[in-house]
């Protein structure tokens, strides 16, 4: 076997994978850990200001604070929707009379924004 | 002024107790005065490593309670000078560990010993805490695998926030990082973490790499620590590893497979 096995492709090997699955997860992990205490504050009123103007998936949502030498970076990630719903959401919020409560199931997010008010997004999943 | 060590890891079954059984023999080998005590409250397994099961009278906890002096718990060991083993209760609760009573027998301990040796239980509960709170230096023991890496990275965290040095704001605990259970052809192959990638996601220094090897079982079977075997290559990469940790340089060995002929490469293949 072990001789054929010399002609086929190599799939990938498992411990490539163990390696960046690693990598990801303690990203994230070491970045709850070691990250300021404003960091969760801050990444909730960002994306309720956001959130605001274009209906974002909240599951969408990366936000990473990167410690380098001299500088941090905070680098926030949003996948915005596809074009057609990000223009009946510009529609939506563009009308000045029309309150988010007015619209249909998938405002339903925006609702809670609006009637919790900017600091307690409700919809934000952290992910430490 | 004794130091004090922690061997910790935070998921259980990596080699924390073989590790510690081994590196305390080898510094008491080396000449220092050494105790290793159990922080495993309620599953103590020092003592078998140890071979010393039969011995235990009084424990940690009798001595923390004041029940019993530190020099009856102390056991002495039989083959080699200057090392001592402090067993842990097999029947308490782990809440019998309060942080007074362990200062103060470390503190009784440091006035008498070179290196005091906390082997800790797993997770991140008190025992671990325990074991880790009055540290000077960890040595995080991990598996070349996924879990063990994860958790050697939250038992970092946890040196860094909640160890007596970090709280005090004094100088952080060193941390070294040794890696047992190697198989480097398991990593040639691609099945496994290479050292260097353990290396790259923790981010501390390396201690030694012990090699996947039968002679663990064989030497905890008969109460010996592995590093007595002096023909193993585990019992060799802990002589290293200890020699190490006392400023020795010594290259690392076992990372890399031993050379094999075609004949036996292709047959392990197929295998």
């Amino acid at each position: 076997m072990s001789i054929f096995s010399f002609f086929r492709s190599a799939p990938r090997p498992s411990a490539v994978q163990a390696k960046e699955r690693l990598q990801i997860v303690m990203a994230h992990e070491r970045a709850g850990r070691t990250g300021p205490d404003y960091l969760p504050m801050l990444q909730q009123e960002l994306l309720a200001v956001i959130a605001k103007y274009i209906d974002i998936d909240q599951n969408k949502v990366e936000v990473k604070l990167d410690r380098g030498g001299d500088c941090s970076t905070l680098e926030l990630n949003i996948e915005l929707p596809a074009r057609e719903q990000l223009k009946s959401a510009m529609a939506a919020v563009k009308k000045p009379d029309l309150k988010p409560s007015a619209s249909a199931d998938q405002d339903d997010e925006d609702d809670k924004l609006a009637a919790n008010g900017p600091l307690t997004n409700g919809g934000v999943k952290k992910r430490h | 002024m004794s130091k004090i060590i922690v061997m910790t890891s935070g998921k259980g079954g990596v080699g924390k107790t073989t590790s510690s059984a081994a590196f305390a023999t080898g510094l008491a080998l080396r000449g220092f005065k050494t105790v290793v005590i159990d922080f495993d409250v309620g599953l103590r397994n020092l003592d078998l490593v140890m071979g010393c099961e039969r011995r235990v009278v009084f424990d940690f906890i009798n001595v923390i309670n004041g029940e019993a002096k530190l020099s009856q718990a102390l056991i002495k060991d039989k083959r080699i000078d200057n090392l001592y083993i402090l067993p842990t209760s097999q029947t308490r609760d782990k809440d019998a560990l309060t942080p007074a009573g362990v200062e103060r027998v470390l503190n009784d301990l440091s006035k008498e010993f070179d290196y005091i040796l906390c082997d800790s239980p797993a997770g991140i509960e008190r025992g671990a805490l325990m074991s880790l709170y009055f540290a000077d230096h960890a040595i995080i023991v991990t598996n070349p695998e996924v879990s063990s890496v994860r958790d050697s990275d939250r038992i970092l965290g946890v040196l860094a926030s909640r160890s007596r040095r970090a709280e005090q704001g004094l100088e952080p605990v060193t941390q070294q990082l040794l890696l047992t259970r190697y198989d480097p052809e398991r990593v040639e192959r691609g099945e496994m973490l290479k050292v260097d990638d353990v290396l790259e996601i923790l981010a501390i220094p390396l201690l030694g790499v012990i090699p996947e090897s039968q002679a663990v079982l064989r030497a905890s079977n008969v109460g010996m620590p592995v590093i007595l075997d002096e023909a193993s290559n585990a019992g060799q990469a802990y002589t290293d590893a200890v020699g190490r940790f006392l400023g020795d340089e010594i290259e690392h060995r076992f990372v890399s497979p031993q050379k094999k002929g075609l004949f036996s490469r292709l047959l392990r293949r197929s295998a």
